[in-house]
């Protein structure tokens, strides 16, 4: 395992650039996104608040100066009680003066506040009729000293008075009412405003939970599909889907650093399982070999032996029946090593019939020891396909041992190709008519280190590789048995209809 | 003993026969190569035979059963087994099924004709012996 393939490193560096790739995006993770969500949603609810706050304190100063406006409307309609006694009765003067003063000092501590619910120019206006109103009284106020003057002006100021005052008092009571409804409208919209609050955060929340959900059950799903296909022993690293990392990125990077270990355990699976069908090939092959070697020597003897009785003719075909069983010995030997040689996979256009034919050759002296007959029927139009030659011809090894391994002396053991042309896929059935699958194991045969052969005869690895080696083609094994009937092995690999383009 | 040494070999590699054919003649047997089995079991019903060598492994019918067949008919006759592996058990169930003596693969033609020599001794000829030390020299 130390002759490390460039093929091999390669990969390594692929591994490796995907590991960068994963890890080199911003970082953001699933706690970071939570905590922006949530602040989201608090950055709402502080606005919302802040805004009700200002709301609430503007509704303050409007009750505060509605208070001043009902104060204000009071202290002028006792005036005006007063005045109307006045000029009644005559007396009264000095508490309808008070009551005057009391409402422009209304006014004026209102001035500061007044300016944000009451324009400029209204406070003016009531500033001008009180100071009017003031002016009358005090002037009223002087002629009362003076009986003459009295008379003299009496009906002038009371008219004055009189008309101001009415004035002012539906003044006051207008903006008093005015006022009132102001703040009835703005706790109106409050009450509203609340309402439409509550819809938007509910909404904000729903799309925030969806949002936050939808993160993180994509990479649960994607993760979730990588399992079942490693399952399925598709080794392909996973590269990275998003923009940014998160907890889920070191994740994919821990599973594919697992992949990388199952992929190079299943590696040294293959290899020893590839071992073990060495062994099993070798005694065949090794009197296989014994009979060119044989037919060497009795025929060099014999040269040797006869050299000069022979004619040109016979010694010539004796000398080319010796190069011919060399070559045949070589052949034997090529073959068995080219099969025990480990190698990196190598992907390339394949003739399957040469494949399954040189395959069975592999097979030949052991199906002769054991009395077994082998039966082709590939046609050479078989559309070509693209893998490993290596590992399929591993599989179809592997499924020809197991089926000499099921039938009797005499039995028959068949390999069958045809193309599914219109799904674009081969179908190679190796069928045997010995001994059968069990029902009861047949789900069971796939499965790493199942066996029915007794302990120490099988690696229980043999379906177990193939399969992965059938499945990393694109393809799969299907398999029909009946007890004392025979199995069948069918393998569909897909067909690489389309010619390649250089 | 005036009659030759009748020699029936079965080897389903046709070289096999090929050569042995001459090397075997040379030394005065009559010999007659077969490389099918049923055809030799065929010719061996028809015609008896001092001596019978044959391959152990062979599709169809293997050297065992031809074995039985020929001591079967004619037990008196000198069955050599050549076999590819020279495994005891093979060698074993072969003697005990009554075969005269086994030679391994690969082998050289002096190494059958000293087993036919052996076996010609046993059946009363002699001159193949003779023959063979003279064909060696």
């Amino acid at each position: 395992m130390d002759s490390a393939s460039p093929e091999q490193s390669g990969s390594g560096a692929t591994d490796l650039r995907l590991q960068k790739a994963l890890l080199e995006r911003p970082g953001i993770s699933i706690r970071t996104r939570l905590i922006l969500g949530f602040l989201s949603l608090f950055f709402l609810s502080a606005v919302v608040t802040a805004a009700a706050w200002v709301m609430l304190s503007r509704l303050e100063v409007r009750l505060r100066f509605l208070e001043v406006a009902d104060r204000y409307t009071m202290e002028i309609q006792q005036a005006r009680r007063f005045e109307k006694n006045y000029f009644l009765y005559g007396t009264g003067l000095s508490d309808l003066m008070e009551h005057v003063e009391n409402s422009r000092k209304l006014l004026d501590d209102a001035q500061a506040e007044a300016g944000k619910v009451l324009t400029a120019s209204d406070l003016k206006l009531m500033q001008e009729h009180l100071k009017l109103y003031q002016g009358l009284v005090e002037r009223l106020e002087k002629a009362h000293a003076d009986p003459l003057a009295m008379d003299k002006e009496k009906a002038g100021i009371e008219s004055d008075l009189r008309s101001n005052g009415s004035l002012m008092v539906d003044f006051a009571l207008q903006l008093a009412q005015k006022e009132r409804s102001k703040v009835n409208s703005t706790l109106a919209l409050f009450k509203k405003w609340t309402l439409v609050f509550l819809v938007a955060l509910l909404g904000l929340m729903v799309l925030i939970a969806n949002f936050l959900a939808r993160q993180m059950l994509g990479p649960l799903g994607r993760l979730t599909a990588t399992a079942q296909r490693i399952a399925t022993g598709d080794f392909t690293p996973i590269k990275p889907a998003r923009w940014y990392r998160d907890e889920f990125s070191d994740l994919a990077v821990a599973m594919n650093t697992m992949m990388r270990e199952l992929q190079h355990r299943h590696d040294v699976l293959v290899q020893s399982h590839k071992l073990r069908a060495v062994g099993t090939l070798t005694a065949g092959v090794a009197h296989e070999l014994n009979n060119p070697i044989n037919n060497i020597t009795l025929t060099a003897e014999m040269l040797k032996e006869d050299y000069p009785e022979l004619s040109d003719g016979e010694r010539l075909e004796m000398v080319n029946d010796l190069v011919a069983q060399a070559e045949r010995a070589q052949k034997i030997v090529r073959n068995l090593l080219d099969f025990a040689r480990e190698s990196e996979i190598k992907t390339e256009k394949l003739d399957l019939a040469e494949l399954l034919r040189s395959t069975a050759g592999l097979v030949a002296n052991q199906i002769k020891l054991q009395g077994a007959k082998i039966e082709l029927d590939i046609p050479s139009t078989l559309p070509p396909i693209h893998g490993d030659r290596q590992s399929l011809s591993q599989v179809f090894l592997n499924l020809l041992l197991n089926a000499l391994d099921a039938v009797k002396k005499g039995g028959h053991v068949t390999i069958k190709a045809w193309p599914d042309r219109e799904k674009g896929f081969i179908h190679v059935a190796v069928s045997d008519d010995g001994c059968g699958i069990p029902p009861h194991v047949l789900p069971n045969i796939f499965d790493p280190f199942f066996s029915t052969k007794p302990r120490g005869k099988g690696t229980g690895l043999g379906l177990s590789v193939s399969l992965g080696i059938v499945r990393q083609h694109g393809g799969d094994i299907a398999v029909e048995s009946a007890p004392e009937k025979g199995s069948t092995f069918t393998v569909t690999l897909p067909a690489a209809l389309v010619p390649e383009i250089k | 003993m005036s009659e030759r040494l009748q020699v029936l070999v079965l080897d389903d590699e046709p070289i096999v026969g090929k050569r042995l054919q001459p090397a075997l003649a040379k030394v005065g047997c009559d010999v007659e190569v077969f490389e099918a089995p049923a055809e030799a079991l065929k010719r061996i019903a028809e015609k008896d035979f001092h001596i019978v060598v044959t391959d152990i492994r062979m599709e169809d019918i293997d050297g065992i059963e031809v074995l039985e067949r020929v001591l079967g008919k004619r037990p008196e006759t000198k069955v050599i087994m050549i076999t590819g592996y020279a495994t005891v058990e093979v060698a074993r169930e072969a003697l005990a099924k009554g075969a005269f003596d086994f030679i391994a693969k690969p082998f050289k033609p002096q190494e059958l004709r000293d087993v036919i020599a052996k076996a010609a001794l046993a059946l009363g000829f002699k001159g193949i012996a003779e023959a063979g030390v003279a064909a060696e020299k």
